[in-house]
């Protein structure tokens, strides 16, 4: 092995600090799809119509049952055909369904743990449904939702690599082009990696620091 | 969509079944060993050897698995003779690796939940450190570890599928095979995620058979 060539991280930089935002971007607006598909579904499964405890079911069982690799296919190859959407486009819509069904159970075991004089307290104060929802329950599940949420979030953010598939010019891709033409993988794939940890990282403190927000006050 | 071309393409995916179900089993029985380890590394006394089962978590965790199977496959090799292994070995190594440090969460989170009076009761005893941890805290932690652990499993399952990019050819590869030869993309996606969903499926049905086998007979 040669020695570690630092000259050919500093060349390649500008483009990998390219597909590294390009990957924040990805990630950033499928996890709004997510988290937006993940409350509807929760409260879908919270229902008192059947049928819509159905349909967010289903929905949670088919989504969380594929990789996210054929999800991305099926958004890219059938639904993106469709549409004509980017693979920018049809990266976001995959993943933020795919995550989406995560996020839904999360959110719905964050609402389940509130305990239940909190609503039956909503209930004998008149408040509709909905009321108690938004300003009793789902603030107090908050607290219950952040730290799966966040680290689902990471998965979510370390997930955009797959977006490469189908060809999309993010971290990983570029990188391993990168790698190809250079002759460098140990290089390139290490400043890859620790990119992808400072930013993995990053998201962990903000855990702890939405965690310490939502603390309950002593 | 084309009915009959959609029956047609089942067996062709099929063929790529053992190749996934293989990537699974070994990646199953490699990254529960090494989780095991790591997870006992972890809670050991000897400070060196927490330290590197810690930042094992925090490295692996860190980067996305796609990025760790071009390491493997691509960067790997540079280091020696040695490391150039097939893209099936490659892919069951990254996907090990992988899964390990999220297993070792999973076992280590058990094993800390076993009651304390369990370990100072064994202790009393007379039983070495070793001989605690299999005979006492081990079986009784397992209760714990087997929800996590199947659904890290279940996970595993479904990256099975990222194997494809280092040219493995299992059940994703086939399809995408068929697809840029046939230019049909509805019909092998659909098969494709019909297979999926019938193996996540039955596993999450083990799973709750062994949630069922481990239940606490009160």
């Amino acid at each position: 092995m040669s020695d570690f060539d630092f000259d050919i991280i500093r060349r390649s930089w500008p483009l990998m600090r390219e597909a590294t935002w390009v990957s924040i971007q990805v990630f950033a607006w499928s996890l709004v799809l997510a988290s937006f598909i993940g409350l509807l579904f929760a409260l879908m499964r919270l229902s008192n119509v059947r049928a819509l405890r159905w349909i967010a079911g289903i929905y949670v069982w088919i989504f969380r049952g594929l990789p996210a690799l054929v999800i991305l296919f099926f958004a890219f190859f059938w639904v993106g055909r469709v549409l004509d959407l980017t693979s920018f486009q049809a990266a976001i819509l995959g993943l933020g369904v795919s995550s989406g069904a995560y996020k839904a159970e999360i959110i719905r075991a964050g609402i389940l743990a509130v305990d239940n004089g909190q609503r039956e307290a909503s209930d004998a104060l008149a408040m509709t449904r909905a009321q108690s929802m938004r300003r009793i329950i789902l603030p107090q599940g908050i607290r219950v939702m952040i730290p799966n949420y966040v680290s689902n979030s990471t998965l979510l953010f370390k997930s955009t690599s797959l977006a490469t598939v189908i060809g999309l010019n993010e971290l990983t891709g570029k990188s391993r082009q990168l790698a190809n033409s250079t002759f460098k993988p140990i290089e390139i794939l290490t400043a890859a990696g620790v990119i992808y940890l400072v930013l993995t990282s990053v998201l962990v403190g903000a855990q702890v620091l939405l965690e310490r927000r939502y603390a309950v006050k002593a | 969509m084309d009915v009959q071309f959609f029956i047609d393409v089942f067996p062709e995916i099929l063929e790529g079944l053992t190749l996934t179900v293989s990537l699974f089993l070994w990646t199953l029985l490699f990254s529960t060993f090494l989780g095991l380890v790591l997870a006992l590394m972890r809670l050991s006394p000897i400070p060196p050897l927490r330290w590197v089962s810690a930042v094992y978590g925090w490295l692996l965790r860190g980067i996305p698995l796609l990025l760790l199977l071009f390491y493997v496959f691509f960067a790997l090799p540079e280091f020696g003779d040695f490391f150039i292994l097939s893209p099936f070995r490659s892919a069951v190594l990254g996907l090990t690796l992988w899964t390990a440090s999220y297993q070792s969460e999973a076992i280590r989170s058990g094993i800390i939940s076993v009651d304390k009076g369990q370990h100072e009761a064994s202790e009393a005893l007379g039983m070495s450190r070793t001989h605690q941890m299999r005979k006492i805290i081990l079986p009784q932690s397992v209760r714990i570890i087997a929800p996590p652990f199947t659904g890290n499993a279940i996970n595993a399952l479904k990256q099975t599928s990222l194997a494809t990019v280092i040219t493995v050819s299992e059940m994703t590869g086939i399809t995408r095979g068929i697809i840029s030869s046939t230019f049909q993309t509805v019909e092998p996606l659909f098969a494709l995620a019909l297979v999926y969903l019938a193996l996540t499926t039955v596993l999450v049905f083990a799973q709750s058979g062994l949630e069922r086998v481990f239940r606490l007979k009160t």
